[in-house]
């Protein structure tokens, strides 16, 4: 069976190209999966965070002792980090401290809160409110990012799985129902325009899928392996019924 | 500004990065202000070339506060909150406007083979009728499939652009 696979992905250069680019890609595909998931996570503890420092600076403690406190009270990446933000405190700046912090959660989001904190504690502003009033728009915005992310994975999914799988497996279905070799049809020029229009099909839906997520140049890692996969379903799915 | 510092020093925090386009917006006008440059004249070179209305009206805003000294902190508040609102607004419509995307994709993916597939087949399958019909040339029927998949693929991504074209940017 494998090596009937093989045989006849030998007979297939373009497939055998796109197999080979598209396992090589997920290893660009990977990291801003795993990256993004971080970052999100970060930035979904962000409003959280800066409600609990507000509340500890409205107590009467400073940046700081506020920061220690929210720190011990959160066992996640955020409160890590906040714990290695103290550490480093000790052997440099508060300042320096800060903006070493920022630049470790690679988020914009966290980056633009921090150059708020640091203008505002460089100006005697009161931070209580700053930080209170930053922890309501941040727990807006990520909750209309959650819901964009929501509301179209689901969808963004079923065009991926509608496009690369369902309808190269029913064209399949109906070409070998219909149209068997066996019975005398010449369908080899057919079948190979169908296998590079699912390819081509495919590539698309990965693309829009991408997009509609807000994630089109990850998604970009993903298409040689999906077009690959769609390709695939038609030929297999043609022999098998055949 | 609220914690009391000036539009240039709130200008130059925004200038240091992490605001897309505003910030290298802001990062020439600090330069060009250092060269002797007016504010004012810098910022409305930058509204000039604004496209978004958005972007215009902060400006604009800042424009006014520096020749007439107007309450930056509110009207900017003002404008944040309505500029949140379409945004929310744009976010829900985009969510609305895709949600039949999976189905019309699929529909155009499906349909389109199908009838090209039983097209190309037809010189086959009629190949006994050919004395009392006209056939057409295998080759002709061949150049239609593959023009109507290429057109196919076409339409889809025309359609995909939507996802494009309608995103709130967020």
């Amino acid at each position: 069976m494998l090596f009937y696979f093989f045989e006849v992905l030998n007979d297939h250069p373009l497939m055998l190209l796109l197999l080979n680019v598209g396992l090589a890609g997920l290893g660009g595909a990977l990291p801003p999966i795993i990256e993004r998931a971080r970052r999100r996570g970060l930035e979904n503890s962000l409003p959280e965070v800066l409600e609990g420092l507000s509340d500890s600076i409205g107590a009467g403690q400073g940046l700081q002792q506020a920061i220690k406190k929210v720190s011990e009270s959160r066992s996640d990446l955020f409160g890590k980090l906040l714990r290695e933000t103290l550490d480093v405190s000790a052997v440099t700046s508060f300042d320096a401290a800060l903006a070493d912090f920022a630049m470790k959660t690679r988020s914009k989001q966290i980056q633009r809160v921090i150059n708020l904190l640091s203008t505002a504690e460089e100006n005697d502003a009161p931070i209580q409110e700053i930080l209170f009033r930053s922890s309501l728009e941040y727990e807006k915005l990520n909750d209309l990012v959650n819901k964009r992310e929501n509301d179209l994975l689901g969808q963004a999914i079923l065009i991926i799985m509608f496009i690369s799988v369902g309808l190269p497996a029913l064209i399949a279905f109906i070409v070998g129902l219909f149209a068997p070799e066996s019975s005398g049809y010449a369908v080899d020029e057919v079948n190979s325009a169908m296998v590079h229009f699912f390819g081509a099909a495919s590539g698309v839906a990965v693309m829009v899928s991408g997009r509609m997520l807000g994630r089109a140049r990850d998604y970009l890692w993903l298409v040689p392996l999906w077009m690959f996969a769609s390709m695939a379903v038609y030929k297999f799915g043609y022999i098998m019924i055949i | 500004m609220g914690s009391g510092i000036g539009l240039e020093g709130a200008i130059t925090s925004i200038s240091r990065g992490g605001y897309g386009c505003i910030s290298s917006d802001f990062q020439k006008v600090m330069v060009n202000t250092r060269k002797g440059k007016g504010l004012v004249e810098e910022l409305r070179r930058i509204q000039k070339k604004a496209k978004s209305d958005a972007y215009k009206r902060l400006l604009n805003t800042m424009i006014e506060n520096i020749i007439s000294n107007t309450d930056i902190v509110k009207t900017l508040k003002n404008q944040g909150g309505r500029e949140e609102e379409k945004r929310t607004e744009k976010v829900e419509k985009y969510i609305e406007e895709l949600s039949g995307l999976p189905e019309t994709l699929l529909s155009i993916g499906m349909i389109s083979p199908i009838i090209l597939a039983i097209l190309a087949i037809t010189p086959q399958m009629m190949a006994g009728a050919g004395d009392i019909m006209p056939l057409p040339d295998a080759d002709a029927v061949g150049s239609i499939v593959n023009g109507g998949l290429f057109v196919t693929v076409v339409m889809m991504a025309m359609i995909g652009m939507k996802a494009h074209t309608k995103d709130p940017g967020l």
